[in-house]
């Protein structure tokens, strides 16, 4: 394999493995931090969440301003737009019918959860369906763009980032350390083998600042179900596939920290840079977790579900895959990587997450589990 | 004297059904497990549900109590009696 192909694929495979295992070990689930605030009013996720991102900013601020990351802001971030709030709110609707977000599916998968299957299933569909209405939607993302040819919030501020993200660092770091001091981030479990949250949100900040500074970026998935539905499409319906200008896209063209020659990728079947990145690190996480099941005994393919169930996961999943296009990109992208250098977009993704969640809590109960 | 237990298989289902559903069955039989006539036992293949569970049923002033076999929890929830 040639450079830089082996430094990002090894990256992405050993960077996926170890947050698979973390993430089974610690139940470190993104959509119950969000969800658990509207359905039983427990913080104590979203605590954990918020120290992955504050360890996060310092991690990526201080690797900039020492020279070792050096692509700021990292690429396939574009101008904040409406899009990007819309995306987040069928975004959240979606991860809480799936019982997990993009992140969380892949592990539970790992670890023999046959609802995340059908949720993984579904995000396939649903990120190769977005393909159908790319250009309407595209259109619509570019004609609510809201500040144009800005990134960030310190951009759109004409600050350093420093000016803004340091101080929130301290403060965040002062306010969790009143929460650790009051017995809030630690909770017993029972569970074998088990990872406090806040361990796993400082290692998973760890593997999110090892990935921007060996590949250039954060984690991200969900291009890669676009890539995979495009695969699959293009065995029944190769000229339509040929056809659909969102596969033919390369969203991503850059030079990656410790290459020479630029890289490519997009959406589309092809084996490129997205496919070199994303294809191991969805592996590793899947395997991690399976890893880690079985090491503990507890792997078991349970598919007997309750009928609302299966439907829930699978339709969950589809939104999942659409609002992650449509977003574009899904939560781990967002809150793991662009708030942390406070991307307008990001920011928007989250606001829209929050409502987002909130009406699929209610949907759950009122429809799913009974 | 426990009577009656109700038993609980929530394995394999989408979170949070257990919790969910275990409340469901703290709610509606609220009385008869404080007095000891029924307690409630939970089979769970949900790590996450071992921490919640306990931590919910105390809250609401129930005991429980946690056991690991074959790779599943089983968690029993009862009266303080």
């Amino acid at each position: 394999m040639e450079q830089p192909y082996l430094l990002i694929v090894a990256s992405s495979l050993l960077i996926g493995l170890v947050a698979g295992f973390v993430m089974h070990r610690a139940d470190f689930c993104v959509t119950a931090s969000f969800r658990d605030m509207f359905l039983f009013r427990d913080f104590f996720l979203m605590r954990q969440m918020i120290l992955l991102v504050v360890a996060s900013m310092a991690l990526f601020e201080l690797g900039r301003l020492g020279g070792i990351i050096s692509i700021s802001p990292f690429p396939l971030l574009n101008p904040p737009s409406l899009a990007n709030a819309i995306g987040g709110f069928v975004f959240g609707i979606g991860m809480v019918l799936a019982g997990g977000c993009v992140c969380g599916s892949l592990f539970k998968l790992g670890a023999g959860s046959f609802a995340s299957l059908l949720a993984v299933i579904g995000m396939i569909a649903g990120a190769t369906f977005y393909a159908e209405i790319h250009p309407q939607w595209s259109a619509f993302a570019r004609s609510t763009v809201l500040v144009e040819n800005t990134i960030t919030l310190p951009q759109w501020l004409a600050l350093s980032p420093s000016t803004l993200l340091l101080p929130l660092v301290v403060l965040g770091g002062f306010w969790l350390s009143r929460q650790f001091r009051a017995g809030r981030m630690v909770r017993q479990s029972f569970a074998a083998g088990h990872l406090a949250p806040w361990q796993a949100a400082l290692i998973l900040a760890l593997l999110g600042f090892a990935s921007y500074v060996l590949i250039g970026m954060p984690l991200g998935i969900t291009a890669t179900y676009s890539k995979i539905g495009a695969s699959i499409e293009s065995l029944f319906a190769p000229v339509h596939v040929q056809n659909l200008a969102y596969f033919s896209l390369q969203p991503l063209n850059y030079t990656p920290p410790f290459a020479t020659q630029a890289i490519q990728g997009g959406p589309g079947p092809q084996l490129d840079a997205i496919a070199a990145i994303q294809y191991p690190l969805i592996l590793g996480i899947i395997c991690g977790a399976l890893g880690s099941a079985l090491i503990l005994g507890e792997w078991r393919l349970r598919w007997r579900l309750p009928q609302r169930q299966l439907w829930s996961a699978l339709l969950g999943g589809l939104l999942l895959g659409l609002a992650a296009r449509m977003a574009p990109s899904c939560n781990i992208w967002h809150l793991w990587g662009g708030v942390p250098i406070l991307a307008l977009q990001s920011l928007l993704f989250v606001v829209g997450l929050l409502p987002g969640t909130w009406v699929g809590a209610k949907i759950l109960t009122r429809f799913v589990i009974r | 004297m426990v009577n009656r237990t109700i038993d609980l298989d929530i394995c394999g289902q989408v979170c949070p059904s257990c919790l969910l559903l275990t409340l469901k069955e703290l709610n509606s039989n609220s009385a008869a497990i404080r007095a000891g006539s029924f307690d409630v036992m939970v089979v769970t293949d949900d790590r996450q549900a071992t921490a919640t569970i306990p931590a919910t049923a105390e809250r609401m002033g129930f005991c429980s109590e946690v056991a690991r076999l074959d790779g599943t929890y089983r968690i029993r929830i009862f009266g303080n009696v």
